[in-house]
């Protein structure tokens, strides 16, 4: 201690303007993360300890009881059951559907320009309009889905997509991946080609076949990049409210309804803020959690 | 001067100069000295914008409110009003951000007169009695106010329409093609008929079995003409009664006769659905005859329309009516613009052209508007008398959650309750799920007792 407090006060004036100098130029950054995070934060922390009605934003303090009331009954518990199964499927999915899109693209085919620009499409537009396009391929009236399988003879009647299960869901999960599907070719297709061609050439003529490359030389190198890919998806899809409301409101009874959804419902249908932060914040909790268990896992695994 | 000097002194002890913080005190106490002659000046010449929100806003009434703000405008030099568009399924949590944030509309026009109840009930709202008072009490259909009277002496809000909003609507040509000579009065008829008409690509009925509101609000419906009510006269949960499972029963049963996605539907879906003629019967208000008109013209020499079914000829039919309203909310600015427009809004100029729009579907409360010639002009208006009539009475009869029957307490939580969806799940769970009826509707009276103690 001595040491340093003799070392701080032989520091010389221009060492500590130095310090000083650096002080100053991260406070803006730190006092931007405090504003657009920590506050917000601290914020939601807050509101979840009271009763609030949404439209005076009056309400009293009622500490814990939200957090028993919400963890106490089935809808939370239901809703992260749907939430998982809803992140986990769509995930999947883009990550199947992404490498698969991203390897046909990092091949020398023709237009691939084009159609490396066209897949990017359904990310690019908005989620209002494609819900509203998939809502009319699925509608049982006039939708072509229904009619293509009523032509095939595959069916005999329209099919209720979104309104029963497992449709809903399982409807749900497939627009979500194609929606967001694009995100991990972008990733992927940027790594790909950076795969030095050496290592490719190296295992064929150790007699690797395709799937060999694919599993020996590509995923491995893809490691990190998925890595990086699936937290941030996870992350995003954990908490996707638009398409998901759009799409079937949550149901059939609830059976589409995800955490955010809850949320969105309780703060602005049922004019329960409280309850409604006590729900964001478990969320996250939760988030969290699964993520610091995911990156653990990830690093272990890394050699 | 005292938190000037103050402010020098913090000023100087940053480091900044003092010819740069006398310039910057000098400026202030200039805008400061200057502030309320500017602020006067700018409240004359600066043009007042007035905020406007509907759910109803189909292209047609968007052109005719265009026209109805052109002429207040024109009227009112300086003042500019703004159409905003909201949504029956989206408006509880629009108005709830917009409290919350103070963002809010001037005028408020067609939602149901419980929301109107209930935001009153919150402090939330200003009185309408001298909106009222300037439109002429005495203009309006006897008791046409009665839904928004408050607990407190005063109206919480005005009706600017009235709506029929679950008819039941029929095409007489599929009716006569099956060998029915009239309309359905009870339930077992409707089936029969539904029955009957069904085939080749048609459908019996849209009934919309979908978690929102619209499946609510036909639902709560179903139960009244049941003979039951989802709340006693002073507000205790009454759902769990006979009523209710008889009508859960029916609308079961009814599901075989809806199209597949009408576990999804809502509004738009449903009417789409007798409208392109995929239903041979509807469940909604006027909109039906314009739209008809306008979109599958080949039916629209058949359609008609009656109330709908109850369980048997001893129940009396319950229409739902929202009682479209226009309210104000509470300390917003240019209190005087607003209430001026909102009374404007009745100017019959603009009122009639307005209800026109979508004629039958939005009907008046002004007995002057429904004698007067133009209103009574209108093609459909003049082609569909029989069933505009028809609505005007029914809807005249008409009540809804928030106002089961006219002897009962105003419910200022119908609009949570609606939000919520808890009807629309107990239809869900009991028709979808095949769950338990006594079981969930004891689960769903549970629940509206917690909505109603929150």
């Amino acid at each position: 201690m001595t040491t340093y407090a003799t070392q701080d006060r032989t520091r010389n004036p221009l060492e500590r303007r130095y310090a000083l100098l650096g002080v100053a130029l991260i406070a803006p950054t730190v006092l931007i993360l405090c504003a657009v995070i920590v506050y917000p934060l601290v914020s939601a922390i807050d509101l979840s300890l009271f009763s609030i009605y949404t439209p005076t934003l009056k309400g009293n303090w009622v500490g814990l009881d939200n957090y028993m009331q919400v963890l106490g009954s089935s809808g939370f518990w239901g809703a992260l059951g749907t939430t998982v199964v809803w992140t986990v499927g769509t995930l999947l999915l883009q990550i199947v559907f992404g490498v698969a899109m991203a390897l046909l693209l990092n091949q020398n085919i023709l237009f691939r320009s084009l159609a490396r620009s066209l897949v990017l499409f359904p990310y690019f537009v908005s989620t209002v309009v494609a819900v509203l396009i998939w809502r009319w391929l699925f509608n049982d009236l006039y939708g072509i889905l229904s009619h293509l399988l009523i032509q095939l003879g595959v069916v005999d009647m329209p099919v209720d997509w979104l309104g029963k299960m497992p449709n809903a869901m399982e409807s749900v999960i497939f627009v979500g991946a194609w929606k967001f599907f694009p995100f991990v070719v972008i990733a992927v297709l940027a790594r790909l080609q950076t795969i030095p061609e050496q290592l490719y050439e190296a295992a064929t003529i150790d007699g690797a076949g395709v799937f060999g490359r694919f599993f020996d030389v590509t995923l491995p190198q893809l490691r990190d990049v998925l890595t990086i890919v699936i937290l941030l998806r996870t992350i995003w899809d954990f908490k996707e409210f638009d398409l998901i409301y759009l799409l079937t409101g949550g149901g059939p009874v609830n059976s589409t309804r995800t955490l955010p959804l809850i949320v969105y419902q309780q703060a602005f249908g049922l004019n329960q803020m409280g309850v409604a932060a006590t729900y964001a914040v478990a969320m996250m909790v939760v988030m969290l959690a699964f993520m610091l268990i995911y990156l653990y896992q990830a690093r272990r695994q890394t050699p | 001067m005292e938190s000037n000097s103050i402010l020098l002194r913090q000023a100087l002890k940053s480091g900044i100069s003092r010819r740069n913080v006398l310039q910057g005190l000098g400026s202030t106490s200039l805008a400061a000295s200057l502030s309320l002659p500017l602020a006067k000046r700018a409240s004359a010449t600066d043009p007042v914008t007035l905020r406007w929100w509907s759910p109803q806003a189909s292209p047609d009434q968007l052109k005719m409110y265009q026209t109805q703000i052109a002429t207040f405008e024109a009227a009112h030099p300086g003042v500019k009003v703004a159409f905003e568009p909201t949504s029956d399924e989206g408006y509880p949590a629009q108005l709830a951000a917009a409290f919350a944030s103070k963002q809010l509309p001037n005028v408020v026009t067609h939602l149901p007169s419980f929301a109107a109840q209930n935001y009153y009930g919150q402090g939330l709202l200003e009185p309408m009695d001298a909106v009222i008072k300037a439109i002429g009490e005495d203009m309006y259909f006897p008791g046409a106010n009665d839904v928004y009277k408050t607990a407190d002496g005063h109206y919480c809000g005005t009706p600017i329409g009235n709506t029929a909003a679950d008819m039941l609507w029929l095409r007489k040509d599929l009716m006569r093609k099956a060998g029915i000579d009239k309309a359905p009065q009870t339930w077992d008829e409707l089936r029969m008929a539904c029955q009957k008409m069904q085939g080749g690509g048609i459908f019996g009925a849209p009934l919309p079995y979908g978690l929102n509101s619209m499946t609510s609000l036909i639902f709560i419906g179903f139960i009244h003409r049941a003979g039951g009510q989802i709340f006693s006269p002073d507000l205790a949960v009454a759902i769990d009664s006979q009523p209710t499972y008889d009508a859960l029963e029916f609308y079961k049963s009814m599901r075989g006769f809806c199209p597949p996605g009408a576990t999804n539907y809502s509004w738009g879906e449903s009417l789409t659905a007798f409208v392109s003629g995929a239903t041979a019967t509807g469940i909604y208000a006027g909109r039906v005859l314009a739209n008809v008109t306008q979109q599958n013209p080949g039916i629209a020499d058949s359609v008609t329309c009656a109330t709908y079914p109850t369980i048997s000829k001893d129940v009396a039919s319950w229409t739902f009516n929202d009682f479209p309203s226009v309210f104000i909310p509470k300390d917003i600015a240019n209190m005087a613009e607003t209430k001026a427009f909102a009374a404007f809004l009745f100017e019959p100029k603009g009122y009639i052209p307005q209800l026109l729009a979508a004629p039958g579907h939005v009907l008046p409360v002004l007995k002057t508007i429904a004698e007067d010639p133009t209103y009574l002009a209108n093609p459909i208006i003049h082609k569909y008398t029989a069933e505009v009539t028809l609505m005007a009475g029914a809807a005249a009869a008409g009540k809804n959650l928030g106002y089961e029957t006219d002897k009962h307490k105003p419910n200022l939580k119908a609009n949570e309750i609606i939000a919520s969806n808890v009807i629309a799940e107990l239809v869900q769970r009991v028709v979808l799920n095949g769950e338990d009826a006594k079981a969930t509707v004891g689960d769903i009276a549970k629940k509206l007792e917690a909505l109603m103690k929150a």
